[in-house]
């Protein structure tokens, strides 16, 4: 490691250290701190919907933006399409990611 | 180790399976990355085993490099890691009368994929051993091969193919995901309007837009359920 950019061995141990906290005191909050910090019902609830709502919040912009701008053609969108209807019509785990990586590299194929 | 964990543990392992292939260009990209950042195998090996989470490593990489102070790093880890709040606060439920050793280990665990896989059964199930099984063996799969992968990539960052477009399996991975759990009305409405918000938000920095996309898609899955259960009430009353 060039010493110009970075100070020293203990300054990147030490830059690990905190973003490990960073990524573990969330990830352990409710899980550690168990029913003593129960959540209202309501609030619970609620909660059921983050999954769907993270899960979709990762992949649209994935699938819909190429450099900042939404394009229908792009050959993601076509192959998220691919994947969709092998998911929802087959159980097979597999086959989505053969379908899927299938019609990509064929649209990048065609397309350019 | 009893019988009821045993069963949860090969259930959980089998259900986790096929979709930790997603996780194969994650952990070679990040591999890949750590050594462009100019680290040692040694370092980036250790950074993997304390952070273990792709996107706080990608995100934190850039600042490490130009010697960014230390509260830069920590608040944009922060930010890339505030969903795990939701997450963790989500299936906490399912780790009630677990002892606190366990309940630490599987905080440091918690992925998204295990999560949004292994939640929905978790919270359904009343047997809390299985819950555990459940919930470890794919943990403890998602890590070791977490581990072994971005090793991969750190040792050959320079030989591995750029333009296959491997990066797709990961939303590949998080589609085969949210299929099933769109089944319902209110999860779709979720669904939608988080992606839309994201679409939308897609320029705020440390990826802010995601976290408000997460919580558009919680307010309006909430309210599409209640929306719903009103409907329901006011035929049943007529």
């Amino acid at each position: 490691m060039s010493d110009s950019l970075m100070h020293s061995g203990w300054w990147l141990w030490l830059a690990f250290v905190l973003a490990g906290l960073a990524t573990h005191i969330p990830r352990g909050s409710f899980i550690v701190a168990g029913s003593r910090a129960k959540l209202p019902a309501g609030l619970q609830r609620a909660l059921r919907y983050a999954p769907a709502a993270a899960l979709a919040a990762l992949v649209m912009p994935d699938v819909l933006l190429v450099g900042g701008e939404t394009q229908l053609t792009n050959p993601k969108l076509l192959a998220a399409i691919a994947v969709f209807i092998v998911a929802t019509r087959w159980q097979n785990a597999w086959l989505p990611f053969i379908v899927g990586m299938g019609v990509l590299w064929s649209a990048k194929y065609l397309i350019t | 180790m009893n019988d009821a964990f045993r069963r949860g543990a090969r259930e959980g392992f089998f259900h986790y399976l096929p979709l930790s292939i997603g996780l194969i260009p994650w952990a070679l990209v990040t591999g890949v990355a750590m050594r462009g950042a100019g680290f040692s195998v040694f370092e980036a090996m250790g950074m993997n085993i304390i952070v273990f989470a792709g996107t706080a490593q990608l995100g934190t990489l850039p600042l490490i490099v130009i010697g960014a102070p230390m509260w830069m790093i920590l608040a944009t880890a922060l930010a890339l890691n505030l969903r795990f709040v939701i997450f963790s606060a989500a299936i906490a439920p399912a780790f009630e009368g677990v002892s606190r050793w366990r309940r630490i280990i599987s905080g440091y665990l918690l992925t998204d994929g295990v999560f949004a896989s292994c939640s929905p059964r978790m919270l359904a199930s009343t047997d809390k051993d299985w819950r555990l099984g459940f919930y470890l063996a794919p943990s403890v799969w998602c890590w070791a091969l977490w581990q072994i992968l971005t090793l991969i990539g750190v040792l050959g960052a320079s030989v591995l193919p750029t333009n296959w477009s491997l990066d797709f399996m990961a939303s590949i991975a998080l589609m085969v995901l949210l299929v099933p759990i769109v089944s319902s009305r209110p999860m779709l409405v979720a669904a939608l309007a988080a992606g839309a918000t994201a679409v939308l938000l897609h320029d705020l920095p440390l990826k802010l837009g995601l976290i408000a996309a997460i919580f558009v898609g919680i307010g309006a899955g909430f309210l599409a359920e209640r929306w719903a259960t009103e409907n329901m009430n006011a035929d049943a009353a007529s």
